[in-house]
Parts: structure tokens; C-alpha cells; sequence
């Protein structure tokens, strides 16, 4: 190694470049791009040269999607190891006979089954929408997002809510004219408000790097069972009222705590998306009604002025003590 | 003076580029491995920087970053800088390293993957307010093993052809490919 950098490089201004100068351009020049987009977001020079960039590569992440597909089976033979070989043999082979006969009436009659899920549960909360399909998952590992096919061509913009059969399942953050970019309820960016069906308790739900979604603000002394069921609220105009979104599966009681910690587990199977539902436009009985907006502010003031009264109850066995 | 062999440069250049691109595209976003994803860009980079390094380098090494700004919803600019760094410290030596020992090789780029995914995170934490351990055991750690798993079948080939790439520095201060 040593020897080759002698021969290579030399004392003299003969030696190959290092790339030194190029390397502090470049830098200058990178951090110029990095403050420019920060402060432009997507709206900025950055934003619609992206948006350009991602109308451009789409049919790569189109060809890219079609050569993929037959692989995300391959997640479900790590959850098989665990199952009885005779078992797994037998329902192997049935399975090839299966899939040799309706592979190709299979498919369609799920695609009618999906596109019929989407049709019910546009019809069932009268969505204004528009049905995409997703050609791409997110191209790098810090951000959960999904692409789909539809763009500001179709009348697709920032900020509109996207779902699926089972529910809410995200958001779009960018759109150019033939694709936009969903970013997923599971993003650590995402925060959608929400509330508990049976009790009303209004809270944000939030998602994490882990992939896990969390139901905070919600007040600790509000009963929230197990399984309760977690819909939007409407809250902020950006999401219809009681879309479905998931289900409670863990709740946390800290004492002395001014909120629960609740762990949602999403109807929405990301994994598995293929059609999903832009909703364009909301009615006015979609939107938080202003009975639900005092309705939350009453919870939270409550949980507010409840301050005094959880840390007297935290005190008071040390008061009877002394 | 020796002349240098442009157009097998530019065209080992612009096939690795091509292939990796349409990975990044095609590929990286539809196999994702415990949270994290191949970043092809990385492995673009490195690649350049171990056959040709220097200046050659560090350009390959901003276009890649760039070219993954551009894909990512994330601030542009940001793996741009971080390739062209990584891309300057791989090619320091302006020689082909893929002629070196696969596994000296193989450990720096795993180094360089890791250093460059912690960071891509640790600068997310501050500009995006992510998670930090999160941000760096559930999205770091994974993108450097999958993007290591995935620069392997690339070097392996590199380095089984090295005598076709080799670099040979000369007095005339240029690189040659045989």
C-alpha cells in the first residue's frame, strides 16, 4: 500500500491530484444546495427540480416495481421456518397446483376485490377521491414514503390524505405531474389528530422510526380499553372525521403522569399496498364540527388544570408518612 | 509520457453509473432490509473512488450524492456532501485499491458505509427532529449492512478484473488503465 502511494503520488507538482480543490468545491457547493433546500422546501427552485427529477424516473420505478413483485413473498419463508416440514411439503405442493390452475383468475378477482373495498369505503364516507396505484416504496431508509401514479395532472396537491380499504394509511408531501410522494403514517415526521371511538378522548397519533405508532395527548384519566378503535378527528381540516386508522393494543397508566402512552396497531398493511384512495376534497360534515373542536380544547384544559390535583395525589402518601 | 486510457474510464464510469441508478430506482426501494435500504449511490461512489480516486473521484462522488438527494425526500445536498467526503477519503491515494487485498477493501468501504449512514442520520436528527437512537440502530446500522451486502458482488467482479483496471501512476503524474 505504501509502496503504491510513493510510486503514485511523488513530491513533485508532476503527482495525480488528490482532489483536494475539487473536494472543497464541492463541499462549498453542497452546503450551498443543503441551506437552499432547507429554506425552499419543496417549493423552491430545489423542490420543482425534484419534482421534474421524479416525473423523469418514474418509469424506472414503474419497471422497477413489476421485476420486484414476485419477491415480497420471500418475508413469509422466515415466518414458515417455524412451521412442522411434512406440513410445510404438503401445503407447498398444494399450493403450486393452486397457483398453476388461478394464478392469472386469482389475481384479477383480488384486484376487483381491492378496487370493490376501495368503491365501498369511498361510498361509505362519501369521499371526494381518486383511486392510484403504487409504483414505488421509498428509495432511501430514513424516510417512510410510498409513490403512486397520480400527480398534479390528475388534481393531486401537497397535503391531501390518502387511504386504503382498511384506512388511513398517509399523506402527500410532494407531487409532480405524473407521480406524488405519500409519506406514511409510520414516518417519525407523521402526526395525524385522532381520537378513541367509544370515549371520544381526542390525541395525536404519531409514528416512529421503529414502525410503530403512538396515540399521545390523551388524558391519563380517561379510560381507554384494549382494542378500542382509533379513527381521525378531523382536527386541522386536512383529514375526514372517523376515518378508520387502527386499533389500541397497549396502554400505558405512568402515576402522575398528565397523559396515557398509547400503542396503536394500524389497520393499513403498508407492506402490501397496491391501490390506495387520494381523498381531494372534504364536505363539511367530514370537517371537525366546532362541538368537536370545544369538545377537545375542553380535554385538554382539563388535563391542564388536573396538574395540581395529580401531584397532590402523587404527595400524599409521603404526607401521611410524615 | 504514457497516455491514459480515456475511453475505458469513461466507460467502465458510465456503465457502473447506469447500473447503479437504475438500482437506486428500480431496486433499493422494493427490498428493504430491517428498516434500512441500499444506498447504490454509496457503492457508486466508493467504486469510483477505489478504481480512480482523486479528483475523479470526488466528482463521481458529489454527482452520486446529488443523484440521491434528488431520489430522497430528505434536504438535497446533504449525501451529496457526505459522498464527496467519503469519496475524497476512499481515493486519497489516487490508485486502483480494488487491486489491494478484497478484504482490506471490503472493510474500509464497510467503514465508509457506516460513517456515512450514521451521519445521513445524525444530520436527519438535527434538521428533521428524528428519533437519535432510532435514527441510528433502526435506520443506520441496516442501510450500512444491506448497502454492504449489495457493494460485494461489484468489488468481487472489480477485483477479479483488476488487471484490466489496474492504475499504474507514472511520472507524467497520470493513471492508466491496462
Amino acid at each position: 500500500m505504501a509502496g503504491g502511494r510513493a510510486t503514485g503520488s511523488g513530491l513533485s507538482g508532476t503527482s495525480p491530484s488528490t482532489g483536494g480543490r475539487a473536494l472543497i468545491i464541492f463541499i462549498v457547493l453542497s452546503i450551498s444546495l443543503f441551506t437552499a433546500s432547507v429554506r425552499g422546501g419543496e417549493t423552491g427552485v430545489l423542490g420543482t427540480i425534484r419534482s421534474g427529477f421524479s416525473t423523469v424516473t418514474t418509469p424506472f420505478r414503474l419497471v422497477g416495481s413489476a421485476i420486484t413483485a414476485p419477491f415480497y413473498g420471500l418475508g413469509n419463508i422466515f415466518s414458515n421456518l417455524t412451521a412442522d416440514q411434512a406440513t410445510l411439503s404438503e401445503l407447498q405442493e398444494e399450493n403450486e397446483r393452486l397457483v398453476q390452475r388461478n394464478i392469472e383468475l386469482e389475481e384479477k378477482a383480488q384486484l376487483a376485490d381491492r378496487l370493490a373495498a376501495l368503491m365501498e369505503i369511498q361510498s361509505t364516507y362519501n369521499l371526494q377521491s381518486i383511486a392510484a396505484r403504487v409504483i414505488s416504496g421509498s428509495t432511501d431508509s430514513w424516510s417512510s414514503t410510498i409513490i403512486i401514479d397520480k400527480g398534479s395532472a390528475a388534481g393531486l396537491s401537497v397535503g391531501m390524505p390518502v387511504m386504503d380499504a382498511s384506512g388511513v394509511i398517509g399523506q402527500i408531501i410532494s407531487v409532480s405531474p405524473t407521480s406524488s410522494v405519500v409519506r406514511l403514517i409510520y414516518d417519525e415526521n407523521s402526526s395525524i389528530p385522532a381520537m378513541i371511538q367509544s370515549n371520544r378522548a381526542h390525541g395525536i397519533l404519531n409514528g416512529s422510526a421503529s414502525g410503530g405508532l403512538t396515540l399521545d395527548l390523551v388524558r391519563s384519566d380517561l379510560n381507554v380499553d384494549i382494542d378500542a378503535i382509533v379513527v381521525t378527528s378531523g382536527l386541522g381540516g386536512v383529514y375526514p372525521k372517523g376515518l378508520p386508522i387502527g386499533r389500541v393494543t397497549i396502554v400505558e397508566r405512568n402515576p402522575g403522569a398528565l397523559y396515557l402512552e398509547i400503542s396503536v396497531e394500524a389497520y393499513a398493511r403498508v407492506q402490501s399496498l397496491e391501490e390506495v384512495l387520494v381523498i381531494t376534497s372534504l364536505t363539511d360534515e367530514q370537517r371537525a364540527s366546532a362541538d368537536d373542536i370545544s369538545e377537545a380544547d375542553a380535554q385538554e384544559m382539563s388535563a391542564v388544570n388536573n396538574v395540581p390535583e395529580v401531584q397532590t395525589l402523587a404527595q400524599s402518601p409521603d404526607e401521611d408518612e410524615g | 509520457m504514457q497516455g491514459i486510457d480515456k475511453n475505458t474510464k469513461k466507460r467502465l464510469t458510465a456503465i457502473l453509473a447506469v447500473i447503479c441508478c437504475v438500482l437506486q430506482l428500480s431496486i433499493a426501494p422494493n427490498l428493504p432490509f430491517f428498516g434500512g435500504r441500499a444506498n447504490f449511490m454509496l457503492i457508486y461512489a466508493a467504486l469510483m473512488a477505489q478504481l480512480f480516486g482523486g479528483r475523479y473521484g470526488v466528482i463521481a462522488g458529489f454527482l452520486a450524492g446529488l443523484f440521491f438527494d434528488f431520489c430522497s425526500t430528505s434536504p438535497i445536498g446533504l449525501m451529496a456532501l457526505l459522498l464527496t467526503v467519503c469519496a475524497y477519503v476512499l481515493g486519497f491515494e489516487v490508485r486502483n485499491k480494488l487491486a489491494d487485498d478484497f478484504s482490506v477493501t471490503v472493510t474500509q468501504f464497510s467503514i465508509a458505509a457506516l460513517a456515512v449512514s450514521s451521519a445521513y442520520s445524525l444530520a436527519l436528527v438535527l434538521v428533521e427532529d428524528a428519533g437519535f437512537f432510532q435514527a441510528l440502530f433502526m435506520r443506520a446500522l441496516p442501510t450500512a449492512v444491506i448497502t454492504v451486502i449489495c457493494y460485494l458482488p461489484f468489488a468481487s467482479i472489480l477485483s477479479r478484473n483488476r488487471t484490466n483496471f489496474t492504475v499504474s501512476p507514472r511520472r507524467g503524474g497520470s493513471n492508466r488503465l491496462h
